[in-house]
């Protein structure tokens, strides 16, 4: 197709979705689905990177999120020192897929970081998520010093006003949200929402001005992510966040994407309820987060699909 | 004549030399970890780790070669040669050698035979007393030590510094393979030491080659005292010498009196740079035997060893009145493997490896704070982002002295180095009455558990059989400036309870969404 061709069909099929918002889905190729996209799609009983494909595929494809040329910040949750079974850190091979469909997409490069817990080398390489990365053709990058974050403001945050961001998520054009679904003993649940607490330079912060409150007020930050991506193909149901052992884990196999922040820490919160009670109301920065428009619980008011491989 | 063994020398010399130094400088953690071997072939932590095997092997050498040790193994006294030789290139170039180049001089005997003597009766002491004090000195003038004070302390945040301005060249590039380090392990008074030793040989280097080796030095003094009977030494050919002194001029040990044509061998170094400055080739190194020391230095043997033995008795009671030190005031938390702050304040001598080489930074020279016994040796300091991994145990890997013995990690996991002390009414649940269980989350242990407070709210509390110290907690904890949970310090390292393991449960097989 050449370029003028391109800019026509382009226009053309603008100008039809302001008016004909299905025609125009009608009218556009194979590619682009031909029903309107789901609020969330919910995959079991796969491989990481199987259910994610998947996920992908339904919520529109990768290149609805990634455009050619764009730089893409992953931010899993490599929190902590230890090896991929104690569900402690998202799972490798999951990162793996997500930095292969972005370059795929035409992403110009991709990089992953987290602020993590234990020590950042230990964590990276110890996560698996470093080689995961690297064979994947992203970059990952440091995180452990101040030097690298820089002040931004929340306004619309309540207690947390302003803080310090990572520079390569400052920089970045799309980034994705990739936790892992666990316990936590602080937080309660650590999803989505609490794995914003890795892309900051000072947590005490937030352990000392409402924890809570401050896990919804970063999420507040205008960059958003364009989905988030629950990692929950083996869950931390308890000792949260570490985990003791590998005990502390159960199978769930199943991925939820969503760009709904506050919908897919709800449905995750389902999914976890089935392996280990937990009250989504103690959960407070769910709530917190629905009252600052961050999304919303009611998951019927929503279009979700459910897929079991 | 091309001069092989000096050359042999300063190739075994930087052979020992630059592996130690960037062992001590890397800050990436990637050097091979062997490299630790180097700093355990050094005599006093050799002599602290009770390795007999290498001590008699450096005994050996001596006794066969003379004092090689001093010129090829100690790291001082190479960089004492470093330094003094990047002065002498300008002394060659100027004519008159009178005023710049070396001159013998008579040996301070009283004063390298003294210092020695005193360490040697407070190790003495120390092992059978226990006292604090066995090392204390011994921590000022060891060469290895000193060495290590100045590398840790000195060398390496030159290098990090280094590390971050190219980093920051590198971000202004969105250039990430670099990474930032803020350095932590640098104490005013650790700096201040090293600083100290660093200018003290320094200069002394430039006046006077090795003087510090030859007047202060302990490990030299104690070589000296076997290399006077060496079997291979330097000899003057009396037939061939001119008495023209300039073997004497080019001796950085200042022990040629070509005047006499006598050359002290318990300073000499085997540095071997008189050879082939002797125009008439009078100077050999060769198997010398029977061996006769001079009557004059006999004697001055002699009476520095009445000397010492009469302060036998002096010593040991100042090692007996400063004995008693009571630790349960403050006590220092010593790294997993020391096993008691005693036994670990006599063997450390403060060379910082384990400083440098604690990927966490949570391990800091101390001031003076636990008492002069403890001064530069290294503790825990908890702070944000800084405490014990559970899973690492390199300190007690390299540590020279066996100070810090080493462990395995399954022993690590249930070292107890201390115990965490909850304060309730500083923790923010309780003042603020809101979530946090941060301290909770760090515990790799599970000792710090979230249990019902009100209203939803969990508080922290502390099992402290299964705490095993580590200050996770502590490091996490955002109340300031005193923290809500802190550790103290166990005097003597106990085993804390293994965490209990659970069965994994079984997931059902209907499993659905649950949304």
């Amino acid at each position: 197709m050449k370029r003028r061709e391109f800019f026509k069909a382009s226009v053309a099929i603008g100008v039809s979705a302001l008016t004909f918002n299905k025609l125009s889905a009608a009218l556009s190729s194979n590619e682009i689905a031909v029903e309107a996209t789901p609020d969330m799609v919910a995959v079991m009983g796969g491989a990481p990177a199987e259910m994610l494909q998947r996920a992908l595929k339904e919520m529109g494809g990768i290149g609805k999120y990634v455009k050619k040329g764009q730089s893409v910040v992953i931010k899993p949750n490599i929190g902590w020192d230890k090896k991929p079974d104690f569900a402690a850190n998202t799972n490798p091979d999951l990162v793996n897929e997500l930095v292969k469909q972005c370059l795929r997409a035409g992403a110009k490069k991709v990089t992953v970081f987290d602020h993590t817990c234990d020590n950042w080398q230990k964590c990276y390489a110890n996560s698996g998520i470093k080689a995961a990365v690297e064979a994947a053709g992203g970059n990952i990058v440091p995180a452990n010093d101040e030097s690298y974050y820089k002040t931004t403001t929340l306004p619309q945050g309540v207690k947390l006003k302003s803080t310090k961001i990572h520079q390569a998520l400052l920089d970045a054009d799309v980034w994705f949200n990739v936790p892992v679904l666990k316990h936590h003993g602080g937080a309660n649940m650590s999803i989505a929402m609490k794995n914003y607490m890795g892309i900051v330079w000072d947590r005490p912060y937030f352990h000392n001005n409402d924890l809570q409150q401050c896990i919804a007020d970063i999420c507040t930050w205008q960059k958003k992510p364009v989905l988030n991506i629950v990692d929950a193909y083996r869950c931390m149901r308890k000792n949260g966040p570490q985990g003791r052992s590998v005990s502390d884990t159960s199978l769930l196999k199943a991925v939820i994407i969503s760009p709904n922040i506050v919908a897919v820490d709800t449905a995750a919160v389902g999914l976890f309820n089935q392996v280990e009670k937990m009250d989504i109301n103690v959960v407070e920065h769910i709530a917190n987060g629905e009252k600052l428009k961050l999304g919303t619980q009611k998951l019927d008011t929503l279009k979700v699909k459910r897929i079991k491989l | 004549m091309k001069n092989y063994l000096k050359a042999t020398r300063v190739a075994l010399a930087l052979v020992i030399f630059f592996p130690l130094i960037v062992y001590f400088c890397d800050f990436t953690h990637l050097t091979p970890g062997f490299l630790h071997h180097w700093a355990e072939i050094q005599l006093v932590p050799v002599v602290l780790a009770g390795s007999i095997g290498i001590l008699i092997s450096l005994l050996l050498l001596t006794f066969l070669f003379g004092r090689i040790y001093c010129s090829v193994i100690c790291p001082l006294g190479i960089l004492q040669d470093g330094i003094a030789r990047f002065t002498q290139r300008g002394r060659k170039k100027q004519k008159s050698k009178k005023k710049r180049w070396y001159h013998y001089y008579k040996p301070y005997n009283w004063m390298r035979y003294s210092l020695l003597a005193i360490c040697v009766i407070f190790l003495i002491f120390g092992i059978f007393t226990q006292s604090d004090y066995s090392t204390t000195l011994l921590l000022y003038l060891d060469p290895y030590s000193n060495f290590g004070r100045i590398s840790a302390n000195i060398f390496r945040p030159l290098v990090i510094e280094g590390n971050n301005l190219i980093n920051w060249v590198a971000l202004q590039m969105n250039n990430y393979h670099f990474y930032q380090l803020t350095i932590h392990t640098v104490t005013l008074a650790s700096f201040l030491i090293a600083l100290i030793a660093l200018l003290l040989v320094g200069i002394l280097a430039l006046l006077h080659g090795r003087l510090f080796c030859n007047s202060i030095c302990p490990v030299g003094s104690f070589l000296g005292l076997i290399s006077r009977i060496s079997l291979f030494r330097v000899r003057i050919d009396e037939s061939k010498c001119t008495k023209c002194g300039v073997c004497s001029l080019a001796c950085k040990s200042e022990c040629i009196d070509s005047k006499e044509n006598k050359i002290d061998y318990s300073r000499c170094v085997c540095c071997f740079n008189c050879l082939d400055r002797c125009k008439t080739k009078a100077l050999h190194y060769d198997f010398a035997f029977p061996v006769t020391a001079t009557s004059a230095s006999r004697r001055t043997f002699l009476a520095t060893s009445t000397a010492m033995l009469a302060s036998i008795p002096l010593i040991s009671t100042l090692a007996q009145d400063k004995k008693t030190v009571d630790y349960t005031k403050l006590t220092p938390i010593t790294p997993p493997g020391s096993r008691n702050v005693k036994r670990f304040v006599e063997k450390c001598t403060a060379c910082h490896l384990c400083i440098t080489h604690c990927p966490m930074q949570v391990l800091k020279p101390a001031g003076f704070n636990f008492g002069f016994a403890y001064a530069f040796k290294p503790h825990l300091a908890y702070s944000t982002e800084h405490f014990c991994n559970y899973e690492c145990t390199i300190c007690s890997k390299i540590c020279p002295n066996d100070a810090i013995t080493e462990i395995l990690p399954e022993e690590k996991k249930v070292t107890q180095i201390g115990i965490a002390q909850f304060e309730r009414s500083r923790c923010v649940v309780f003042t603020n009455e809101h979530s946090c269980g941060a301290c909770s989350e760090h515990c790799p242990v599970q000792a710090v558990k979230m249990e019902p407070y009100k209203d939803g709210l969990t508080i922290p509390h502390v099992y402290e059989s299964l705490c095993i110290g580590c200050g996770g907690c502590e490091s996490i904890c955002p109340v300031r400036p005193v923290k809500a949970i802190n550790i103290l310090a166990n005097a003597v390292h106990q085993t804390a309870e293994k965490p209990q393991e659970e069965e994994e449960k079984a997931v059902t097989k209907d499993l659905d969404f649950g949304f």
